[in-house]
Parts: C-alpha cells; structure tokens; sequence
C-alpha cells in the first residue's frame, strides 16, 4: 500500500534581517515514519521545526500539513496547530499541572472551552472524569502510572518527557514534532525513552499490515548522530555546506536538505549496536557535517530512490 | 554551616524565646523608667497597659461603640477594598501589557514613573482628588499598591517559557485560553507573594491617612491617644496592629498553598 503524506515543505526558504538562514527546503514526510532531522549547529534546524509548527512562519515556501482518521487532508501552516504535537528538550510540561493533569490539559482545551467549564459546571465534571481516565491510560503507557499525582518539579528529566510524550501522543496528532527530546537526559534515560519511540514505531508497522493509517508520524531533531539512525527509520541532513557557487549563487544562501536515506531499522529489544551503521554515520559526517565539503545539494538525497526499489523487490500482494 | 536547616523544635524554641526576649527587655524598660518617674505614662507598666487594653476593648461611653471593635472594623474594610480594587486592577493591566506589545509600549513608562512616587507624597492629590470620605482611603491604597503589582504581573507573564505558550497552542487553546488557563496559573502565586509584600506599605499608607484625616481607624486612636499621652492604649493598638499584618500574610499564605499548591513544592 503506498503510504500518504503527512507533511509537504515546497520551497521553504528563511532569514534573519539580512542573514539567510534557509534555502528551498523541500522536504515530504510519509505517514507513519520516523525521520530524523541532523544538522550542524546554527544551520537552522529549529528555524525549521519552528515553521512547521507554525510559530515563525518563513519568509518564502509552503508548509502543508495533511491530517485527517481515515481521508487525509491537506491545509498550509499559518500558526500552531492542535494538528502537530511537540515536546521540546526544556519546558516540556507546565509546571502548575500534575502528570495525570498534564496528559489530560490538551483533551480540556480541544473538547471543552472556557463558557462551557464555568457555565455546564457538572456536564463539565463528567467530561472531566473521563479526560483524567484517558490521560491515566496514557500514562500507564508510557509506563508512568504510578507517578499521576507528581508535579513535574517533583519528577525526574525522564519521567518529565515520557509524559510530555503521551501529552502529544493523547491529541493523535497528524505529526509528532521532538526539538531535542533527550538532550538534557543522562545516556541510560536517553537510551529508555529512544526504545520507547522504537515501541510507537512497532505500533506503526502493525498498523500497516492490517492495511490501517499508521498512528504515529515524528519529525525527531537531534544533534546525536547514532540518535538520529537509531531512532529514525530515515535520515535527513539539513547543512550550509554544499556546493551553492555551482548553484550560481554568489553568497552562501544558507542551509538545505543535502542528505536524505534510509536508516536501519530496530525493534526495542534489539540490542543497541551503533557498529552496525558506522559507514552511514561516517557518511552523514562528511556530507552534512564537515564545513569542506561541498557536494551538490541532490547528491546524497536518496530516500525515493530507495523506497522505489523496496517496493520493487517486496512480493506483490 | 551556612544554610544548613535545623530540626523543628529549635525552630519553635527560638521563636518563643525571641519573644519572651523582647517582653523581658520591655519590662525591664519600664520598670526603671516608673523607678525614676512613678507617674510616667510613657513606658507603661503592665498594670497601665491592663487599663488601657480594658479601655479600648470595654464599651465607650460617649460615643457607645468598643474602640478596637470600630477601629478594626473601619481599618479592614478600608484596606480589603483598596487592596481588592489595586489588585484587580493591577491584574488586568499587567496581564494585558505582558500579553500584547502595545498595551505595554503604552502603559510601561507611565507605570513605571508612578510606581517610584511613595503615596503618602500624593495624599494631598488624593484629598482634593476623592475628598476625604471613605472613597479616598480606598482610592489611595489601591493607587498605591496598583503600579508595583501591576509590574509584578506583567514580569510574570514575561517570564513564562514561549514553549508553553506554543505548546498549549498546539493542544487546541485559544488566546483567551492560554491567558485564563495557562499564564494566570502561572502568575496567580507570584502575584500572592506580590501581595503579601504590599500588604506593609498599604497599611503605612492608611494608617498615615487615618492619622490626617480619620475619625476612626487604627490610625486616628493612635494619634488621638498619643495627643493625650496615653501610650497605655497606644502599645496594644500596635500589637493588635501587628497581629493584623500577621493574620492577613498567614491567610494569604494558606490561599496560595491552596490555589497554587505547585508552587510551594520548589517550582
């Protein structure tokens, strides 16, 4: 079955006063993938998630978002969205919410409004009920149950990004943004949560051999290298370091997507083993990395390439 | 070492024995003064601050109210209107130049200026401005609490993360929402604390005022009585004033563990 598009970036491009720091982006993500975005640091990797989460839009280019049960459909990002969920590195929860309260606060705002809470006051109770009932379930998921009751002053950096994840997981959000989830954790909790999305993407791969929409898509920024191919399904490099002289520009125009492939993937039991993709690390290194290289922009973007011949060699229904 | 807590015991015997500390000194005090001057009403002894204490709480004969009863009375209300008018109005203000760029180009400066004036500076402005009735005592306070705490709230709107803004956006709030349910939770214990602060130079303010113009309050019996040395009446006023301070810091502390109980658990 071919897989739907859950984002479209056609000809993003963005800056700062005079300073470019995007070029012609243009990026397609399927539904039920896991793709992981690199990039050397100030290459506007954030610039990016910011646009498609719709914060700052950019200056030129399109952010279409395609959401939707069972029919997909597609609308250009203007602003935030409840279409897109995001959990970010810091300031994941709010503070003034208990974990339960936390997951629950975006089925509050979706479902009820603030007339409906002050003037249906006991219609209002029952929904309450059964918000709190669902965020519970998402929590148990996570596998945070016991720590409903916790304010996140009173949980741990791990325990605070599983529920940020099961905040953004309750919306079922068309796409599932992460601004450097796991970059404040230590490696055991970062290695717990990186199997934790390994779990959500086997949930995926389930999904589609009963022929259902994939439930989950994520858009993963990191700056961790094995992260990125370990976690994603595929990788994409966004760098300033690409051959733009060749382009005809005469100043650098700033970054775009120079690599776009496949990455291995594993099941959360596997055993982690970055050895295993060491030529494709070394790979993204030079391509994205290294402030010499300067390779054509379509050089290494391989992804379609590559899906088209794995759907050659699979066997026909 | 510096910082280091100690166990809750040495927290309360210390209390009291700062206390008793102050009652010792006090006695001491006033026992030498009445050795040098047995008809001195400065430094009252304990059987005069009896008689006074008995005077403000008994029934008056001329004007046939209890003293403590009336001035407490009048004092309270002044100060929960002024500091509930300086409060409501220092929220909306502050939530509304945190919240949008131009309402705070607009309202800083002038917020800004008016929060270094001390209120008693403008008592003769308030005069002329409200009178002398009730409304000015009310209008005073609330002015004078208004542009510190309106400063309160607006840094605290500031300071809340454009994460969370973005993040509650992208759950489904509106803009009404994310005002209502994410940045007035987060500014609610803040303000509290704000409050607490200025519940001190609201009562300077109106115990100043009642002192110029009252004909009740804490402030007028405590110019009244000292005008005719009777400072036997004056002390217990300015325990009973102290206890007020108290009793209001304490229920302002139980509300904000009540509505913000995030807070105190080290937000």
């Amino acid at each position: 079955m071919d897989q739907p598009a859950s984002l479209a970036i056609d000809c993003l491009s963005h800056g700062f006063g005079t300073k470019p720091v995007l070029h012609d982006v243009q990026l397609r993500i399927l539904r039920g993938q896991i793709v992981a975005l690199v990039g050397p640091s100030g290459c506007g990797k954030s610039t990016l998630l910011r646009a498609i989460v719709g914060t700052h839009l950019p200056r030129q280019g399109t952010v279409t978002v395609f959401s939707g049960n069972s029919h997909l459909t597609g609308h250009v990002v203007e602003g935030p969205g409840r279409d897109r969920g995001i959990v970010y590195q810091h300031y994941s929860l709010f503070p003034f919410l208990t974990a339960v309260e936390n997951v629950a606060f975006g089925l509050m705002l979706d479902q009820t409004n603030i007339s409906y809470r002050l003037f249906k006051f006991p219609r209002w109770l029952k929904r309450r009920a059964e918000h709190l009932k669902q965020a519970r379930e998402f929590l148990d998921r996570v596998g945070l149950g016991s720590a409903a009751s916790l304010y996140p002053s009173e949980m741990s950096g791990g325990m605070c990004q599983r529920v940020a994840v099961a905040q953004a997981l309750i919306m079922k959000p068309a796409l599932l943004l992460l601004d450097e989830p796991f970059g404040a954790l230590d490696e055991a909790m970062r290695e717990e949560l990186q199997r934790m999305l390994l779990g959500l993407y086997q949930e995926n791969l389930a999904a589609r051999r009963k022929g259902e929409l994939e439930p989950h898509t994520m858009f993963i920024v990191t700056h961790e290298l094995n992260e990125a191919l370990y976690v994603g399904d595929r990788v994409v490099g966004l760098s300033q370091y690409w051959d733009w002289r060749q382009a005809g520009h005469a100043q650098p125009p700033g970054a775009t997507v120079v690599y776009d492939c496949s990455a291995p993937i594993f099941e959360p039991d596997d055993t982690r083993d970055f050895s295993c993709f060491a030529g494709q690390r070394e790979e993204i290194r030079d391509v994205v990395f290294n402030p010499d290289s300067a390779y054509p922009r379509e050089k290494h973007l391989r992804y379609w390439q590559e899906l088209e011949q794995q759907r050659e060699a699979e066997p026909a229904p | 070492m510096i910082g280091e807590p100690i166990a809750r015991v040495w927290h309360v015997t210390l209390g009291i024995g700062a206390v008793l500390l102050l009652l010792i000194a006090y006695t001491i005090l006033s026992m030498r003064q009445h050795r040098e001057n047995p008809d001195d009403k400065t430094i009252p002894s304990w059987s005069q601050l009896s008689e006074g204490v008995k005077k403000s709480v008994e029934v008056n004969q001329r004007s046939n109210e209890r003293w403590v009863v009336a001035d407490a009375q009048a004092t309270s209300l002044r100060l929960f209107w002024g500091v509930f008018w300086g409060v409501s109005g220092s929220l909306l203000i502050g939530m509304l130049m945190g919240c949008f760029a131009f309402v705070e180009a607009f309202l800083y400066p002038p917020l800004a200026f008016l929060a270094k004036i001390p209120p008693i500076a403008l008592l003769a402005v308030f005069f002329v401005l409200a009178g002398t009735g009730e409304t000015m005592y009310v209008t005073m306070i609330a002015f004078g609490v208004l542009p510190t705490l309106a400063q309160t709230v607006y840094l605290a709107v500031k300071e809340v993360p454009a994460e969370l803004r973005y993040k509650a956006y992208t759950l489904g709030a509106s803009h009404l929402e994310i005002i209502w349910n994410v940045l007035l939770r987060h500014v609610l214990p803040k303000l509290i604390d704000a409050i607490r602060l200025q519940i001190g130079p609201a009562m300077v303010y109106l115990i100043a005022a009642e002192m110029v113009v009252g004909d009740v309050g804490f402030g007028y019996r405590i110019r009244l009585q000292f005008k005719l040395l009777n400072m036997s009446v004056v002390y217990p006023y300015i325990v009973v004033l102290g206890a007020f301070g108290f009793g209001i810091d304490y229920a302002l502390r139980k509300l904000q563990a009540f509505v913000s109980p995030w807070y105190a658990k080290g937000y």
